[in-house]
């Protein structure tokens, strides 16, 4: 039997932003046995798979996708200038009280710093003025990497549900917990919709709703770092549940034979030494899945120990 | 990071996107890797001193996986198998000289050595194949066939086996059932049990082909102690019935008092044994029980496999054996495993060193040294090591060896004063390569 | 054998299975179960070798699994 291969996970997408109006098209393809639907949020290409032959429900729930994704977008993107994040980020040092959505966020992320005891912090966005991770070799100065270091700690900024409260300079940024996020409540709005399976997919994270009527399972391919090839290295059949990879392989510099990967320890300034180049977690979430691949490159050389005390499946490709 | 107690953080993760999710997930996730193939390859090596039996083998082993936890296992073991073997018959003072087991040719041993049957060389030729498959959540099952040929052999073969897992797949409690028909087809026809070796030519004693059926149930309770350690428990029952003899063995007629091979006289023109022998005879049914246990801990990277088995069976024949492994990591990406191997048994009932002449007829005799009273140990080392291409080769060496005696009241005379069990001793070597997705 | 050495070894194996539920670990402790190295029988073709092997040479079999053999092994 020919398997098809669905989806393909790209690990590497380009920071930029889809400004809203401009790019927001939805796209919608007939595929064997399913539906595909095609649009592009948070900066990356996303995709909705919907195991269906009926058009107007598989168009209908791409509608609510890109909605969801979009409203998440436009909500907490740090690239946006008068979103919640945006008024947080200029507050220079007021209190800023925040709605429910916004404050699980943030409970979330504070949970994440102390279980990754302080590598995962959101506040960690200030560093990314001094790095700029194009390929190129322009790695930053040790001095750039301490004036920036000094405006990034949690721990520096006083969270009390509903108000948050940065220091002046200190930066938040929900990427790393925002697509996952998005994943999720996408998924979920679609799952109470309609009862057909449905893979909901932005860029490289990814999850599985309700068991397909074929009951084959979702067919998923993992780009290998470095290659812009279609032909991914591995095939992973997924039947319910999420899968989210954590990579390289397009944002990283190249100075002195030195790879520097884009994961940043907030505790030094520094990128992670001997990351693999590209992990990918399934667990019952995306959310879940994406924090799991996070905290795994953030153990550097240890990512594979760490991973297998987890109990999950995961493939690290270094 | 340091190593948090991984409890804390899985569960702690869960809790906290139950809780920036709002629900609760009912499904678990079910992702799996495109499947496909490994193979598990061997050259082996075994060589028994003295000019005795030389085996080269190939053992392939190759297992796709599929989907959903479904394996396909397909084996083939190739076998060359040359070299002399007792063939039942006690030393003597002077040359002897016996009946081949085609009964086309003579071959004489020399004196006061243990008498060697240098005739054989067969080839086998195995094959295998198993199906796996979970049953249900807690179920897996397990089918499979196996069959072999040689000359003058066929092994047909089928095997299901069920398993269960019990307390969050801690135990396992497995039943196995095996099903064997043997046919034996040796050369010149298996010839009357008891009956006298004859000359060359004279094909009078000697029948057809023989057949056995056997009968195997295994049931077993694997089961996880803790986090480093294993233990399983298997008891297994067979039965065999139908043709159990050696066609080839046999066992020298000696006189009552002095215990030397009583002379014979070939037919005139004809060439012939120079002393009486008797092919052997095993009762036509053996019924087996046996009890083994294994353990494997895991100490820091080091691994003690440990395990024992005892074997009774209505031949009266008891063994226990005794192995014990322990891996040990050397560097990244080898390790060295030392092996020892401790195995004992008693003689069958109907094991005897020779037949006395004149005495009242016995229903059952052999004299297979593989039925007498020995002790054996193996005594080995194993390295093993990851390629660059993330493959595993492995290369072990083994020296093998079995000590054992003559029942002493079946000692008559001038046997005193000889060999009467033959003993072995053999090196084995093993290179393995395994590779595969 | 006897049947009271019948009747022990179905005691044994029964008692074994009821005290197993006070051992065993949680899924997320089963790493070091997952090592190839830890498997009951970590290499099958070498244990296949090796019953082969002590099936020829010995009067015992099995044990571990099937009884082995099918062969003329002399």
């Amino acid at each position: 039997m020919r398997l098809s291969r669905n989806s393909v996970i790209d690990s590497g997408n380009e920071p930029s932003v889809s400004p809203a109006g401009a790019a927001r098209k939805l796209h919608l393809h007939q595929k064997s046995g399913h539906y595909q639907g095609l649009f592009r949020a948070m900066g990356s290409p996303c995709e909705l798979l919907v195991d269906t032959d009926d058009e107007t429900s598989a168009s209908k729930l791409l509608e609510i996708v890109a909605a969801e994704a979009w409203r998440i977008e436009d909500k907490f993107s740090r690239y946006l200038p008068d979103n919640i994040v945006a008024r947080i980020n200029d507050s220079d040092g007021q209190p800023v009280a925040v709605d429910d959505e916004t404050a699980n966020l943030l409970d979330f992320a504070e949970t994440l710093y102390e279980l990754s005891e302080r590598r995962f912090d959101i506040s960690s966005g200030a560093l990314r003025k001094a790095w700029t991770f194009d390929g190129s070799d322009r790695v930053p100065t040790a001095h750039d990497i301490e004036n920036a270091v000094a405006t990034v700690g949690w721990h520096k900024l006083s969270w009390r549900r509903p108000e948050i409260c940065l220091q002046p300079g200190m930066q938040i940024d929900l990427g790393g917990i925002g697509k996952e996020y998005a994943v999720d409540k996408a998924a979920g709005m679609v799952a109470n919709e309609a009862p057909c399976s449905c893979l909901v997919n932005f860029g490289g994270d990814l999850v599985a709703t309700g068991e397909r009527q074929s009951s084959e399972s979702w067919q998923v391919g993992i780009e290998a770092p470095g290659s812009s090839a279609v032909t991914a290295q591995k095939l992973i059949h997924l039947k319910t549940g999420a899968l989210a990879t954590s990579g390289d392989s397009r944002r990283y510099l190249l100075k002195d034979g030195k790879r520097y990967s884009h994961i940043l320890d907030p505790l030094t300034g520094w990128p992670i030494e001997n990351a693999p180049r590209s992990i990918t977690v399934a667990a019952d979430t995306c959310t879940q899945a994406g924090m799991l691949a996070t905290l795994a490159m953030l153990s550097g050389a240890d990512a594979e120990e760490f991973l297998a005390h987890q109990n999950i499946r995961f493939w690290c490709l270094r | 990071m340091a190593k948090k107690n991984s409890k804390t953080i899985s569960v702690s993760l869960a809790t906290a996107t139950c809780s920036l999710l709002g629900t609760s997930v009912t499904t678990p996730v079910q992702a799996q890797e495109e499947p496909g193939w490994d193979f598990n390859t061997a050259l082996l090596y075994y060589g028994e001193s003295d000019d005795r039996v030389q085996d080269v083998s190939l053992n392939i082993l190759g297992r796709r996986t599929y989907v959903d936890d479904r394996f396909l296992t397909l084996g083939l073991v190739l076998d060359s198998l040359t070299g002399a073997t007792p063939g039942g018959a006690l030393p003597f003072s002077s040359p002897q000289t016996f009946t081949s087991p085609s009964g086309l040719a003579v071959y004489t041993t020399p004196a006061d050595v243990f008498p060697l049957d240098d005739t054989f060389l067969d080839t086998r030729f195995a094959l295998s194949a198993s199906w796996q498959q979970p049953l249900s959540r807690l179920f897996t099952m397990n089918a499979g066939l196996t069959a072999s040929k040689e000359y003058d052999y066929l092994h047909l073969g089928a095997n299901f086996k069920l398993a269960r897992d019990f307390n969050k797949r801690n135990t396992t409690v497995s039943l196995g059932l095996a099903f064997a028909n043997d046919e034996l087809d040796p050369e010149g026809g298996a010839p009357v049990p008891l009956s006298a070796m004859l000359d060359v030519g004279d094909l009078s004693n000697k029948t057809g082909d023989q057949s056995k059926d056997i009968v195997d149930v295994v049931l077993g309770v694997t089961n996880v102690a803790s986090r480093n350690l294993l233990f399983q428990l298997n008891y297994s029952f067979s039965n065999a019935s139908g043709y159990l003899n050696d066609p080839f063995k046999f066992l020298s007629v000696v006189d009552g008092t002095s215990g030397d091979p009583i002379a014979r006289i070939p037919a005139p023109g004809a060439v012939g044994p120079l002393y009486e022998y008797r092919f052997e005879n095993r009762p036509d049914e053996r019924t087996k029980h046996s009890v083994f246990g294994q353990t494997k801990y895991y100490m820091d990277g080091k691994v003690l496999d440990l395990s024992y088995r005892y074997m009774t069976d209505d031949w009266e024949i008891d063994s226990h054996t005794i192995d014990a492994r322990y891996r040990w990591p050397v560097g990244d990406s080898s390790y060295l495993e030392p092996h020892l191997r401790y195995y004992t048994q008693n003689a069958a009932e109907f094991y005897r060193i020779s037949l006395v002449n004149g005495a009242p007829p016995v229903s059952f005799a052999s004299s297979d040294y593989r039925l007498g009273d020995f002790d054996a140990i193996t005594v080995g080392m194993k390295y093993g090591w990851k390629t660059r291409s993330g493959n595993e080769m492995s290369a072990r060496l083994e020296y093998y060896m079995q000590d054992g005696d003559a029942p002493s009241d079946q000692i008559i005379g001038n046997q005193a004063s000889r060999e009467l069990y033959p003993g072995l001793d053999a090196i084995i070597a093993q290179f393995s390569y395994r590779f595969g997705k | 054998m006897r049947v009271k050495h019948q009747a022990a070894m179905a005691l044994l194996i029964a008692t074994v299975i009821s005290g197993c539920s006070s051992m065993g670990v949680e899924p997320w402790e089963r790493d070091v179960l997952a090592k190839e190295e830890m498997q009951l029988v970590t290499d099958p073709v070498e244990a296949g070798i090796d019953d082969h092997i002590y099936f020829s040479k010995e009067a015992s079999s099995g044990g571990r699994g099937f009884g082995g053999g099918g062969c003329g092994c002399n």
